[in-house]
């Protein structure tokens, strides 16, 4: 065989070791990787970012297929592993993920326009992708990387993706993992244990313009909602909750939402213009904790070392359907479950009881935080509250008991003092303290119930630090 | 050559010939320097490949159609169209290899008159397994060629040549390989050759148990690289795990070496490892025959393995796994030492 140098376009081959990178800064991190910008030395100090994925968090993982070229994919450059980390080289992306840009500086969402370019070259990638026999499996704007000139690309490492889908193979299944419905993936991906198809990535393609355009998981209600028939209509199409309704990425790139769309420049000016670099955003986002969007938490749900149990007996979720005139989710719950707690309930009801002002009933916040916040910050920060909650109720009781204590002894200083006196006054007394100890004895009881529960959440609290893994 | 390039509809056995025609042009013309001539045959060559590809895989307007794909196929395995394209591979571009490795990985499924006429043509020319295989060695070829053996190794006999060859020994060496995407590559067609055909693999394991298990323990359950620990210690559970194997397995679990790997497997830091090596040390210890140096060795050991498997724990609630435990844990507990 003889075919060296025959090779017309893939010539550099980046380095296979970590003594070759220097890194520069972190600038981005969840339970299961980090992501560091750095230089590849031998390469003329060419600017990467590199992702570090710890694979003793995956339950399994496989080759991933040849890499694809494609203007809107962003493929490893290498990958190469370190003890328990892989380590995937990418070219570095300037602006960031759309995750970050919106935490960092689009709170509310993005504008429409903007929506557009970004979603047209996303869904152009995915489009590319599926034609090439490839399903993405997570696709969400932590995903879609925009360099400084606005071109968009869609990461896509086969390996992800089957670090995800590995959940689904554990022994116990996958149903139970997952308390709630996660709400960006399709229905049918939870529902049926079948495979998953192009059609599922439609599903959280429709998922991810949500967030683009309200800037936080598309549950909870946001301040505008004041979009134009085209998106709508196209996200409704997507979001169908029978997947051989949903349109293909290809049909999905004719809808008149893509007509007239801007270039790339528009996207500079509009959203890229006095962003704070990469760096900045990642050291801000430390102190703001509750991320908008659901990478952060998503990821802790979806990862293999996710906390999915919790013993809050709540609600269930079983899948979510979309609202078009609210542009959200509504959650929908089984109606065939045994558990008890479950009510055929919808939030399309309630909402309209609310009226103004809140739309979101407290019943629903409760479940909404449980199904979008789990990451472990939070958890153990509510555990941590609860536990001052509880103390301070101790501290409550063992005053009320020294009270009640006072009174016995003043009742039988009383008694004593008062020998011989009337026997009515005697019985009464007898009985008072009768009660007065049965009280006592009641408080006591409940004062050790509530030291057994303070000594299992602390036991929780103990477990949280235990599995806190490759946060950080 | 002229009346090659007709625009007029193609027959699906006309496309193959064309490729066949332009392979055998490329293959010849290897020597010479990029000429105009050349490139022209190429981009047409790369067009036909692409042309295959959508007749067997459909397109986004039409699904593909069950005659047009036997056409192809039976066209495509009568003459030598399979070894060409194999050898020509380095020489196309990117996109024409992925079109040409989707393509041969979609042949190896093609039912001619319910035959499959792939699995007779490969069988004919199973040398094409070594070029495949080397392919491992060439960081540009190894994922083409390796998806490639992949889809071949379905076939039975195919599997078996592999099993049988010389080459199985250098899979130990590939799946260690510092390139992460060819080394898992090698590491996943390793695994499909060591799981897929139960019956070859168990015949396999028993002819070969003595090199085999050697070089697994040596080169892959006691490597430094933790993926391949963490890979090969799956792989054994479920190598072991499988009924066919049984008489394998009942050799393995005699032997105190292997009990005394798997033990330090159970020692490591990592969780995923840890649980790994527990599926394969319940057998040892379950194993109603055990020998009396593995008996001792679990006595002397007796308290530390019992303390282990008391904080023992998946990180999601694992009814089998703790019932399992539970077993060993019984079995360790119960041990007697036996006169030698």
């Amino acid at each position: 065989m003889a075919h060296e140098e025959e090779e017309p376009k893939r010539v550099v081959q980046y380095p296979l070791d970590l003594e070759s990178y220097k890194i520069l800064d972190k600038v981005g991190a969840s339970p299961c990787a980090v992501v560091y910008k750095a230089v590849c030395v031998p390469m003329n100090s060419t600017v990467v970012a590199i992702k570090a994925i710890n694979l003793d968090q995956a339950w399994w993982w496989q080759s991933k297929p040849p890499p694809l070229s494609h203007p809107n994919v962003l493929n490893a450059l290498c990958s190469f592993t370190d003890d328990q980390h892989l380590w995937l080289v990418m070219p570095f992306m300037s602006a960031g993920s759309l995750q970050s840009i919106i935490s960092s500086s689009f709170p509310d969402g993005l504008s429409e326009p903007c929506i557009a370019i970004i979603l047209k070259q996303t869904l152009t990638a995915l489009s590319f992708l599926h034609t090439q026999q490839h399903t993405h499996r997570d696709i969400k704007p932590g995903n879609i990387l925009i360099d400084s000139n606005g071109s968009v690309k869609l990461s896509f490492f086969g390996l992800l993706a089957s670090i995800y889908q590995a959940l689904r193979s554990t022994r116990q299944g996958w149903s139970t993992l997952l308390a709630d419905a996660p709400y960006w993936r399709a229905p049918e991906v939870i529902h049926s244990q079948q495979g998953y198809t192009v059609k599922a990535d439609i599903w959280s393609f429709g998922i991810t313009a949500l967030e683009l355009a309200h800037g936080r998981p598309p549950l909870s209600s946001s301040n505008h909602n004041n979009f134009s028939k085209a998106f709508k209509e196209m996200v409704a199409s997507c979001l169908h909750q029978d997947p051989s309704k949903r349109p293909s990425a290809e049909t999905l790139l004719k809808h008149s939402f893509f007509e007239n769309c801007g270039g790339l420049d528009f996207l500079v000016k509009n959203v890229l213009q006095g962003l704070p670099s990469l760096e900045q955003r990642f050291k801000g986002s430390k102190i703001n904790i509750h991320a908008p969007l659901r990478s952060k938490n998503r990821e802790v749900g979806d990862s293999s070392c996710s906390s999915g149990r919790q013993s809050i007996e709540q609600r269930r979720i079983s899948s979510w359907s979309f609202n078009e005139d609210e542009f959200e989710l509504d959650p929908v719950y089984p109606t065939d479950s045994t558990d008890s707690v479950v009510k055929k309930v919808r939030f399309g009801g309630e909402t309209i009881l609310m009226e103004t002002g809140e739309l979101i009933p407290s019943l629903s916040r409760q479940v909404l935080e449980k199904a979008t916040q789990v990451d472990y910050y939070s958890e153990a920060k509510n555990i941590m509250s609860n536990i001052e909650v509880m103390v301070e109720t101790l501290v409550t009781l063992m005053r009320s008991l020294d009270v009640q204590r006072a009174t016995v002894t003043a009742g039988m200083v009383q008694l004593r003092g008062e020998e011989g006196g009337e026997v009515s006054n005697e019985e009464l007394m007898a009985q008072v303290i009768e009660r007065q100890r049965v009280e006592l004895e009641n408080e006591t009881k409940s004062m050790s119930e509530l030291e057994m529960e303070l000594l299992v959440l602390k036991l929780q609290v103990g477990s949280y630090d235990g599995r806190s893994c490759g946060a950080d | 050559m002229k009346g090659l390039f007709k625009s007029k509809p193609r027959t699906p056995a006309e496309v193959v010939r064309q490729t066949r025609d332009l392979l055998l042009y490329v293959q010849r013309a290897s020597d010479t320097r990029e000429s105009k001539r050349e490139e022209k045959q190429m981009s047409e060559l790369g067009k036909n490949i692409r042309e295959l590809k959508s007749i067997l895989y459909g397109n986004s307007e039409s699904e593909p159609v069950a005659e047009a794909c036997a056409k192809l196929t039976d066209e495509f395995f009568k003459e030598n169209t399979l070894r060409l394209l194999i050898l020509c591979l380095p020489k196309l571009n990117l996109e024409a290899r992925k079109d040409a490795t989707q393509v041969v990985a979609n042949l190896q499924r093609q039912q001619v008159q319910s035959r499959l006429i792939a699995s007779d043509y490969l069988e004919a020319n199973i040398d094409l397994m070594d070029v495949l295989i080397s392919g491992y060695e060439n960081t540009d070829m190894a994922l083409h060629y390796g998806a490639m053996l992949r889809e071949c190794i379905r076939h039975q006999s195919v599997a078996r040549y592999v099993l049988e060859s010389q080459h199985m020994k250098k899979f130990f060496d590939y799946i260690q390989l510092p390139n992460f995407d060819i080394a898992a590559d090698a590491a996943a067609t390793f695994k499909e050759l060591l799981t897929r055909h139960k019956s070859t693999v168990a015949e396999f394991l028993s002819k070969n148990y003595d090199w085999f298990f050697a070089e697994y323990n040596s080169k892959l359950l006691e490597s430094s690289n933790y993926i391949t620990r963490r890979q090969a210690i799956k792989l054994l559970g479920d190598i072991l795990l499988d009924r066919s194997n049984s008489a394998v397995m009942t050799r393995y679990v005699s032997s105190r070496d292997n009990l005394r790997i798997l033990m330090n497997l159970l020692r490591e830091t990592s969780k995923s490892i840890q649980i790994e090596a527990f599926h394969v040390f319940k057998l040892f210890a379950a194993n109603q025959n055990k020998p009396t140096d593995i008996i001792g060795i679990l006595i002397a050991n007796r308290s530390k393995l019992l303390r282990l498997f008391a904080d023992f724990k998946t990180d999601k609630e694992d009814q089998e796994f703790e019932a399992d435990k539970a077993q060993v844990v019984r079995e360790i507990a119960s041990l007697e030492p036996r006169e030698p």
